[in-house]
This record gives C-alpha cells, structure tokens and sequence, in this order.
C-alpha cells in the first residue's frame, strides 16, 4: 500500500525529517507516536502534499506510484485521506454539499458514475448517525462554529463516505474528552478491513486501548527511532518517552 | 460650460417641449426645473469625494441619445425572464417602455400600473409622489432621469394588505435600446401596515446591447409598513447603469433590501435612507461581482435623524481579472437620535492581483447613547481552506468555485426567492469560473 524510504525533508530550510522508513501493507493499522516535535504532523502534511514543505531526498510509493509526484486532489482521488489536526472551517460551505462534491469528484476521477443525491443523502444521514454528528450540523457551513469534538467527528465522517484505502489521522484525539474518543474511534474501527490501511499519528496511547495498532513507530528528531507491536505503546503510557530517547542516544 | 452639457441640455429641453399632449402638465415645472439644476450643476468629476474612483469619461465618450425607437422584440423571450415562482403581479418594461399586454396584477389591495399612464389621467397620488424623495437630484445623472424621464412603475398596496406571493418589477433591454439613454423612475407606496415582497430585475435580452439605463427608485413605507425588496443587476457587458434608490421609511416600518450587482460594464447604485419617524428598521444586503472591463460601484447614505432607529448594512464583493470595485457606505447618526443601532460591513474576495478595491465605510456618530458598528475586510481566498477541499478530492477550480459561492452565499441566502438563489449562484459560477 504505502512504502517510504529514507525520506527526507525540510521545513524553512530546517531539517525536520532525517530518514523515515516505513512500510504498510493492506489491512495493517500502523501507530506512529513521538513527542512534540518529532515530525509526527509533518510526516502527515507531507503525505497528504501540503504546501510548506521540501523534500529533500528519499521517496514514497502509493500502491505502486510515486505519490510525492501527485497534486493533492489526485492523492485523494486514488483514496488517500488525511483526517486533519485541526480541520478548516468553511464558511458558506454547505456540509452535505462538500461531501456530495468531494465523493463525486473521487468518483469522476476513477470514471464512476456520479451518485444521485437521493441515495447520497440516506447514506450520509446512516454514517453520521454511528459517529454521533448531529445530523442538523450537515445543513451547516463545513466545520463553522463546530466544537473540537464535532469537527472530528466530521472528519470521520468524511473518511467514511470518501471510503479511502489509506487513511492517516493526524492527532484525531487531541482536544477530545473520553466519550468523544470512543465515539470516533468506533467510527474508525467500523472502517477497518483487509483493503484498507490506516495510519494513526498520536501523542498519547489512549487512543491505541480503542483502535488497535499491528505495529508501533517511534519518532524522535525526525527519524523512527524504534519499532513493536502494541505493547510498544503501553510501555511509552507507563515510562514516557525519555527512557527511549537515551537509550537511543547512547 | 462644455459642448457635450449643452447639447444635453438642449436635448432634454428639445425632449420636453416634444413631450404629446397626452402626458399631461403634471411634471412639466419639475422637469424644466431639473434641467435647470442639470446646467447649474454640470458633471460631477473626480475631484468630488463621491466619484473620485468612478470615472464617467467612458459613459460621456458614448454620448448615448434621450430618444430611443420603440421596442421591437419576440415576446416569447422576455416572457421567459419571468420569474419561476407564482407572483401576485408583474409589472415590465422593455427598453423602458411599459408593456401592458406582459404586465398583470391578479391579487386584491394592490395596484400595479406605469408613471406615464399616471401622467396621462393625472393621478394626483402618484405624480405628487414622483421626486417627493429625490428631490431635483443630487447629480447631473438624476437631475436628467427627472428631466426627461420616459416611464416607470407604480406598486401600491393598500393599507393593512400583505401580499404572500412577490410582485416582479422586470426591466429588460433589447437590441433596439443600443446607443440610447433610458431614464426610468419607479414608485413603490406601501399603506399603514402594509406588507409586500418586490423583485427588481434588470436583464439584456442581447449580449452586444450597449445603453445607459439610468433610474430613480423612490419607495415610501407608511407606518408599521414592511417590504423585501430584492433587486438584480444582470445588464450585458457593454451597458452602464445607474440606480438611485431614496428611501422613506415612516414609524415601525421595515425595509430590508437584498441586492446583486452583476453585470454591465460600469454600474452605479446609491442607496439613500432617511429614517423619517422611530422604530423603523432597514436592513441593506448586497453583492456585487467586477471581472475585466467592470467597474461595480455602491454608494449608502443611511441618515439617522430620529431616535430608536435600527440599520444593518451587510455589502460583500467578489472582485476577478481586472474588474473594479467602489464601496462608500455613510452611515450618519444625529445628535437626537438617541437608541440607535447601526452596523455597516463590508467584505471584499479578491481573487486576482490585477482587481481592485476602493472600500470607505463611514459611521458618522453625533449622539452618545447609540451602538454602532463598522468593518471592512478585504483578502484572497485562504489556502488553507483550498488544501483542505483539494485534499478532499476537488481539484483546484471546483475547491475555488465552491469558496467563492460560499463568500457570496451569506449575501445570496438572503434573497427569499428561490429560483432566484438558484440562477444567482448559476450566473456567479460562470462569471468566475476559471
């Protein structure tokens, strides 16, 4: 699905990732952990082919291709999505009318049909209902006056009707209070399947206790300085980070 | 005095000694007294504030002629202008002139007809109202539109009745109105507690046509009176238009105008409101769209002059190309008008280097117990926005249109018709459609 090597890429001329390998394969769920400032985001950002960024050296194939060669919109298109940090409000932007344009768009790009609105709205309604987005909030502008929870649940969303085969969230728990966590995560869980890959960037585990990781990457100073499996996860929870960073500095 | 004044003047004058027999002595002291007022005044020129960004050198290059032929056009095509939604009458007008067989009022308490039938029988109401509000005029262009104004509408409704259904005031051009200068002057008389929803287009059947349609609109809301006024500017590439809008709202009445400037290739509105009695209440929303060779202007003069007044005046534009845009919106608030409430925005989308913008709000405050607002803002689409539809699969164009729809949408929402809405969002896809 998605192999990375020996990435490399600045920011303002600041080097922010310093190799980066990673590997995911069809059906996998891949945590990538760090502290703040570790390349976690940008690594995302990258991914999704957000401006601001150079890369400097390595590369990166999506299903066969080379994705840094692709505009964003094609990334998208070939059913990369990246649920955001912190999702952009749109004012004016009709909910229900962005997803309808965007699923369509994807379609158009793979010589689908477009969907008839009547079945499209139905659909919407079904998935909004399991992340608990209240279904008058897809009458509103995209996002605006949203809460922190309610955006990310519309991100979920958004993965659910776009129905990606790689799905990267960036930071989808920060800001979020138990109940929205769980909320989102079962929305996240209710996505996984042996085609799709997912990609959960996080600073903490407890978003890992609701969606399981087959493998966990530690990032520190832009590079994945360990890997495991889940109990990777909760030894971090339980020690921090600190142990690791020495432990890989000496 | 220059030639091109005088040979207006001469035309005006020519004009009204030419009016038949039949248009009655009504106006004929306003409108030598307007041509008396053209010639003390002269054109207004760029050292004035208020048309120091809007240059009229092109419109007098025209030189567009007072007299025009009679319209010949396919009935069929302007009866396809019409409004989509049921109306309760509708008034039209093709290159100024009222066509009685494409106009109707069916619904009761209303009564819809044209200023020059009111010229012909004398209607004492109507004629005592026409430049009851606009006085001589405050510029050369309105002090001419008196002069030798051709026709208009009248919309009265009578005291106590609310109209459901939109009354559509259509005013189209054809290819016959090229070269000339209309001068339209509509009247709206709402009764006590009356209430009423207007639709004010104005269309070019042929996309070539150039003209100058030049109006006046007076509109007069008796106490408790309410009106929608919903007014569109859709004029081809090569038209100038100028509107003055003067406003008299009486106690407790309501005015709430929704308008979308468009099209033509220089368009001047002027709104004026002054509050005439206390509780009144008049909402201003407005759009305005300048690509390359438009020139959109849009000049308020809001006077507060008695207390417990409430203005809210809501202006956003979307500038592309080369296109050109002037907001001067003058709010004033008397020393004695004590509980007002004023709130004057205006937002502009600039969607390319070469566009341009001359934005000046004005919150003029004299009393101390008031709560007024004023803001402009004037920036390019967010990029962050744009990645954000990108990344959602909408290529670059779509993620535009989509931004800029939703700019305008706050202005377009407001409009009640919905197939107005519809075709507003259409035309405004198109035009910036990259």
């Amino acid at each position: 699905m998605l192999s990375i090597k020996n990435l490399t890429a600045n920011v303002d001329g600041k080097e922010i990732l310093n190799g980066i390998d990673l590997e995911v394969k069809a059906g996998e769920v891949h945590a990538i952990m760090g502290p703040n400032g570790s390349g976690k985001s940008t690594l995302a950002h990258i991914l999704s082919g957000r401006n601001g960024y150079q890369v400097t050296g390595g590369e990166v194939r999506y299903k066969g291709q080379d994705l840094l060669a692709l505009e964003i919109e094609e990334r998208a298109q070939q059913g990369l999505f990246l649920a955001m940090q912190y999702p952009v409000e749109l004012p004016g932007v009709n909910n229900m009318t962005f997803l309808r344009e965007a699923l369509n768009s994807i379609r158009r790009a793979r010589g689908e049909e477009e969907i008839d609105t009547v079945s499209f709205m139905k659909q919407v309604r079904v998935k909004a209902k399991a992340v608990k987005l209240d279904e008058k909030l897809l009458m509103r502008a995209v996002n605006s006056g949203f809460s922190g929870g309610e955006k990310k649940r519309n991100e979920i969303l958004q993965m659910a009707v776009l129905e990606p085969y790689l799905a990267i969230l960036d930071e989808t728990d920060s800001g979020l209070d138990i109940d929205a966590l769980r909320t989102v995560a079962d929305g996240v869980n209710l996505m996984r399947s042996p085609e799709r890959s997912l990609i959960v960037v996080t600073h903490y585990q407890r978003l890992l206790d609701y969606i399981e990781p087959d493998y966990v990457h530690v990032l520190a100073g832009g590079r994945i300085i360990r890997s495991g499996g889940k109990e990777l996860a909760l030894e971090l929870e339980a020690r921090g980070y600190g142990w690791l960073l020495e432990e890989v500095a000496a | 005095m220059n030639r091109h004044l005088q040979e207006q003047i001469e035309a005006a004058s020519g004009y009204i000694d030419d009016l038949p027999q039949e248009s009655g002595e009504w106006l004929l002291g306003q409108r030598q007294a307007a041509v008396q007022r053209f010639a003390d005044m002269g054109y207004p020129h760029a050292k004035m504030e208020a048309w120091k960004y809007t240059s009229i050198d092109n419109l007098l290059k025209r030189n567009f002629n007072t007299g025009h032929l009679p319209p010949e056009f396919p009935r069929h095509a302007v009866v396809r202008q019409f409004n989509q939604e049921p109306v309760a009458g509708r008034l039209v007008f093709v290159d100024g002139v009222y066509q009685s067989d494409l106009s109707s009022c069916e619904a009761k308490g209303i009564s819809l007809g044209s200023i020059r039938t009111a010229m012909v029988s004398g209607d004492r109401a109507v004629l005592a109202a026409v430049g009851s509000l606009s006085g001589l005029g405050e510029h050369a262009f309105a002090a001419l539109n008196l002069a030798t104004l051709h026709d208009g509408g009248v919309i009265r409704v009578d005291e106590g009745v609310e109209v459901a259904q939109p009354i559509e005031l259509l005013h189209v051009t054809t290819r016959g109105a090229e070269g000339s200068a209309l001068r339209s002057r509509h009247l709206v008389l709402l009764g006590e507690d009356a209430s009423a929803n207007l639709i004010e287009r104005y269309i070019t059947l042929d996309s070539k046509v150039a003209c100058f349609n030049n109006l006046v609109c007076e509109v007069s809301l008796a106490k408790g009176a309410s009106l929608t006024h919903q007014r569109v500017q859709l004029e081809s590439s090569q038209t100038y238009h100028l509107s003055e809008l003067h406003l008299s709202l009486a106690k407790q009445a309501n005015y709430h105008g929704i308008q979308a400037s468009l099209g033509a290739a220089w368009s001047r509105t002027t709104i004026h409101n002054r509050f005439a009695d206390s509780e009144a209440s008049c909402e201003l929303d407005g759009l305005y769209l300048a690509g390359d060779g438009q020139l959109t202007d849009i000049h308020l003069d809001v006077d507060h002059a008695v207390p417990h007044c409430d203005s809210r005046e809501n202006f956003k534009g979307i500038l592309h190309g080369a296109g050109k845009a002037v907001f001067d919106g003058l709010i004033q608030v008397q020393q004695h008008a004590q509980k007002s409430n004023a709130h004057l925005h205006n937002a502009n989308l600039m969607l390319s280097r070469r566009a341009e913008i001359d934005t000046k709000p004005q919150l003029v405050i004299l009393a101390d117990d008031v709560q007024c607002s004023h803001g402009t803002t004037v920036g390019q689409l967010d990029p962050e926005a744009l990645f954000y539809l990108r990344s959602r699969g909408l290529d670059e164009s779509r993620a535009r249109d989509l931004l800029c729809l939703g700019f305008a949408s706050e202005v377009i929402e407001r409009f009640t018709s919905e197939s107005l809405r519809a075709s507003l969002t259409e035309v405004i896809q198109h035009k910036i459609g990259l």
